[in-house]
């Protein structure tokens, strides 16, 4: 079977731009004697020494962040979506647990290694879950798996969700508004259903892939914690961090970004990522799973099969992709800029968003509005009006919707612009919104205490 | 049945705004295009009253309507500035000689004063005698170079305080996605800056920096300005031509995409261990550079000694040399400038009663073409 794709590639390499000099001739970089088999962006390599060397390179990748952190008594989460990248990932921490188990100091490096996993079934038809689980019991590790409807199981003892109520520009209206009303969430309607309800009640396929993210980085933390992990890796490929670098600018993620794609981020809950991949193209990826025989799966996306203009995502993966064609060392320099990007300092103690969990910055929406003026030239501020009506109107039923712009990242205030009305969000996102306000509670500040006792008034049967 | 705006909810609606999606009237538009400029000029404190103001027009769509835009919010929010119009002739037969007609005829429609800077009588060198010598790659390089230093000679020739530029955001969130390509870290931190102040002397902004460009063409086409709509000769810029096709996919993706980036590019920080370039004075010019040797001196000395890769490709740096050799014209050294930038300041100071047509005095020294206002005073 190698061998087949062996000459299957040589042929691929017969197709690359005659602009660049065929490397065949030459032996692999590493043991200057064999053939080579893959060519890596200049360098060639035979089939021993690139195993050997992407090997190395996950050892070097995490050995680096070790030496900053000790990490003797750590439990170690791989997620593992069953695609290619995280299936080698798991395959080459497995290599790195043991690895020093040949010499004297038998002892495996971290206290325990879990691989934790998102069943996205109800989200998606044709879903190998057994195939995922085998991938794992491969490597003898064991399995903790969640499933993208438990993001409507409340995480507490006061169940309650957000449910939108108003989510627009108004036309006339001087500024964005989102308002929500609490919602009991009592299992009378199955998770799986809300689900559903929160995909179809979004916008646009970028939206639905911006709050599966949302969702799957939430469930791996909480697995992490659960599983009293402390460091969890995630299986981004750097072809797939230059993408997300390009996707998330282009979301308005820019505040926020370095937590998402950065080689080290620690997470709100205490979680540390790390991204080992990073230094691995997607062809590298490929080779090494044929090479080790590594199995995987495709992994569905809403975008999956869809043109290029489907979403943000699916644009700026097509882009970047055929960008590192043309122009072969795009991933790298990406991903370098990545590193060089970081937190500013008022995102450290920014709030996090509601939704995406992630710093938030203030007065975004103010930011928005200054440059995207909606009001006729001597018109009465429309808001007061609007929300009067609103509160008015509710009050009738029993319910108080409540203004929660405040509390949304600028990114997020764009994934919910186009949201139906009457979406339920996650159960999080009513947890994290209590959080707040009892920060608020116990802040001094005046006007920001002022308005959020008002807020919590309206919640109070709900706070502990 | 025709559409009410969405903004007024009185006049029909005549445009889909490209931003927001709404429909709305003529006169809504013209209301929030001009306010969220206004906003942009306001929150950024770009002008102080009383500052001289330079706008840098190419007779181009962007530039015709940033000096409509600036005259009109100028008496209409009385920000106090003294206007001016600014060209650069770069010397391309059948594009910039067009245009400048376009920006002399913007200069009787807006009553605002003209002066031209050429390369030509910069430099020694117009584009077109530049793409004889260099062929027609690269050649941008060299027009982009000069083009900026162009710009800080002629504002200094008649004392400006501030040029604004018409870069609108599709130009910003085009630099920031090419910035992040290439990897260019310390440009990506400058390039979402709406105001630099280059050398300290002249303040350079972009009040378009939020405003669409299909928005401003809409703006164009509403008002029947007067602009020049033609692609420069010469071949455009390639790898910038990549990043404009990507985001205008992504502008039909999500049509507020563009302001997203910006935002994110406003967001992003560069760690504090990454080293970025100083800021120092052209050795030979005394234009600000962060090499001993400004680019423009440099790719104008390998013009002269029929190199004229130097500075183009990196390995010819090394070789610069002779720091005068055959100039084909003498090129003013900044600090000239700028001691008589200073004088002019003085004079003004002088006789502020009565108010001088400026351009005449700086034309005596400096390179000017005598486009400007007096022409018959420069002679």
């Amino acid at each position: 079977m190698c061998d087949s794709t062996d000459s299957q590639e040589q042929q691929q390499q017969q197709e690359q731009p005659s602009g660049r000099k065929r490397a065949t001739s030459k032996p692999c970089i590493k043991c200057k004697t064999a053939q080579p088999s893959v060519a890596i962006r200049l360098s060639v390599y035979c089939k021993d020494c690139f195993v050997k060397s992407a090997i190395v390179k996950f050892r070097s990748a995490l050995s680096k962040s070790r030496k900053r952190a000790p990490v003797s008594r750590t439990k170690v989460m791989v997620a593992l979506s069953g695609g290619a990248t995280s299936s080698a990932m798991l395959r080459l921490m497995d290599d790195y647990q043991h690895m020093e188990l040949k010499g004297a100091a038998a002892e495996p490096i971290y206290a325990g290694v879990v691989v934790g996993h998102v069943d996205e079934s109800t989200v998606f038809s044709g879903y190998e879950d057994t195939q995922i689980c085998a991938i794992a019991t491969d490597c003898g590790v064991d399995v903790v798996v969640a499933r993208l409807e438990d993001v409507f199981v409340p995480d507490s003892d006061q169940p309650a969700l957000l449910e939108l109520v108003h989510a627009t520009i108004a036309p006339s209206a001087s500024r964005d508004q989102f308002c929500v009303q609490l919602a009991k969430n009592d299992g009378a309607t199955p998770g799986r259903e809300r689900l559903r309800a929160l995909f179809a009640g979004l916008g646009s396929a970028t939206d639905r892939e911006d709050m599966l993210d949302i969702l799957k980085t939430f469930l791996l933390t909480r697995l992490a914690r659960q599983a009293q992990c402390e460091l969890l890796l995630m299986g981004d490929s750097g072809t797939r961090i230059a993408a997300k670098l390009v996707s998330l600018t282009s979301r308005g993620r820019g505040f926020s970004l370095p937590l998402e794609i950065g080689a080290e981020s620690r997470l709100a809950g205490g979680v540390t990522v790390y991204r080992p991949m990073r230094d691995y193209i997607m062809k590298e990826i490929a080779f090494f799973n044929l090479w080790t025989k590594q199995r995987s799966v495709v992994v569905p996306t809403f975008t999956t099969g869809a043109p290029t203009t489907a979403s943000i995502d699916r644009l700026t993966e097509a882009f970047v992709v055929g960008l590192d064609r043309d122009f072969p060392s795009t991933v790298s320099t990406v991903c370098r800029t990545v590193q060089k990007l970081e937190l500013r300092e008022d995102a450290l103690d920014a709030l996090p968003c509601i939704v995406c969990n992630l710093p938030a910055e203030p007065n975004a929406q103010v930011w928005r509005n200054r440059l995207t003026v909606s009001e006729a030239p001597n018109a009465q501020p429309a808001l007061s009006n609007a929300s009067a009506a609103l509160v008015t109107d509710v009050k009738a039923q029993h319910q108080s919707p409540f203004d929660v712009t405040a509390h949304l990242c600028y990114s997020c205030q764009s994934l919910l612009h186009f949201a139906k009305p009457g979406l339920a969000l996650p159960a999080f996102c009513f947890e994290t919104y209590r959080e707040h306000v009892k920060t608020a509670a116990n802040s001094t500040s005046n006007d920001w205490h002022q308005r959020q006792e008002t807020l919590r008034r309206q919640i109070e049967e709900f706070l502990l | 049945m025709p559409r009410q705006c969405d903004i007024c909810h009185d006049a029909r609606a005549i445009v889909r705004r490209p931003k927001t999606a709404q429909s709305i009237c003529k006169e809504c538009f013209f209301h929030v295009f001009e306010t969220e400029v206004h906003n942009t000029i306001v929150s950024s404190r770009l002008f102080q009253r009383g500052d001289r103001v330079g706008i840098g027009a190419s007779g181009g769509k962007d530039s015709t309507v940033l000096a409509y835009v600036m005259k009109t919010l100028n008496e209409r929010y009385n920000y106090g500035l003294d206007l001016y119009l600014l060209s650069v002739d770069e010397g391309i037969a059948g594009y910039r000689d067009d245009s400048l007609e376009t920006v002399k005829r913007n200069k009787e429609q807006y009553e605002l004063p003209l002066l031209i800077v050429s390369y030509e009588q910069l430099y020694g060198w117009s584009m077109d005698s530049i793409v004889q010598a260099v062929g027609r790659k690269n050649n941008c390089t060299f027009c982009g170079v000069f083009r900026r230093q162009a710009l800080d000679r002629g504002a200094l020739m008649l004392d400006l305080d501030h040029i604004v530029t018409g870069h609108n955001a599709d130009d910003v969130a085009e630099t920031i996605l090419m910035n992040i390509f290439r990897g260019d870290i310390s440009r990506l931190g400058r390039c979402t800056e709406i105001a630099t102040t280059g050398d300290g002397y002249v303040v350079r902004s972009k009040p378009f920096k939020y405003a669409y460009e299909k928005e401003i063409v809409m703006y164009a086409y509403l008002r029947r300005l007067d602009y020049f709509s033609t692609e420069c000769t010469y071949s455009p810029n390639a790898y910038r031509g990549y990043a404009r096709e990507f985001l205008k996919s992504l502008e039909r993706v999500r049509p507020s995409a563009i302001l997203d980036i910006i935002h994110s590019g406003e967001a992003m920080h560069v760690a504090a261990d990454v080293q970025l370039p100083t800021l120092d004075r052209c050795e030979r010019c005394g234009y600000i550079s962060s090499n001993k040797v400004c680019k423009a001196c440099v790719l104008l000395e390998g013009l002269e000694r029929g190199i004229p890769k130097l500075g183009v490709s990196r390995t010819n740096a090394k070789h610069i040399e002779d720091p005068t050799a055959n100039r084909a014209v003498d090129l003013v050294h900044f600090e000239t400038l700028r001691r008589d930038a200073l004088e002019l300041r003085r004079i003004r100071m002088e006789n502020k009663q009565t108010t001088q047509p400026e351009p005449d005095a700086s034309c005596q020294r400096s390179a000017c073409s005598c486009a400007c206002d007096n022409a018959a005073d420069c002679s």
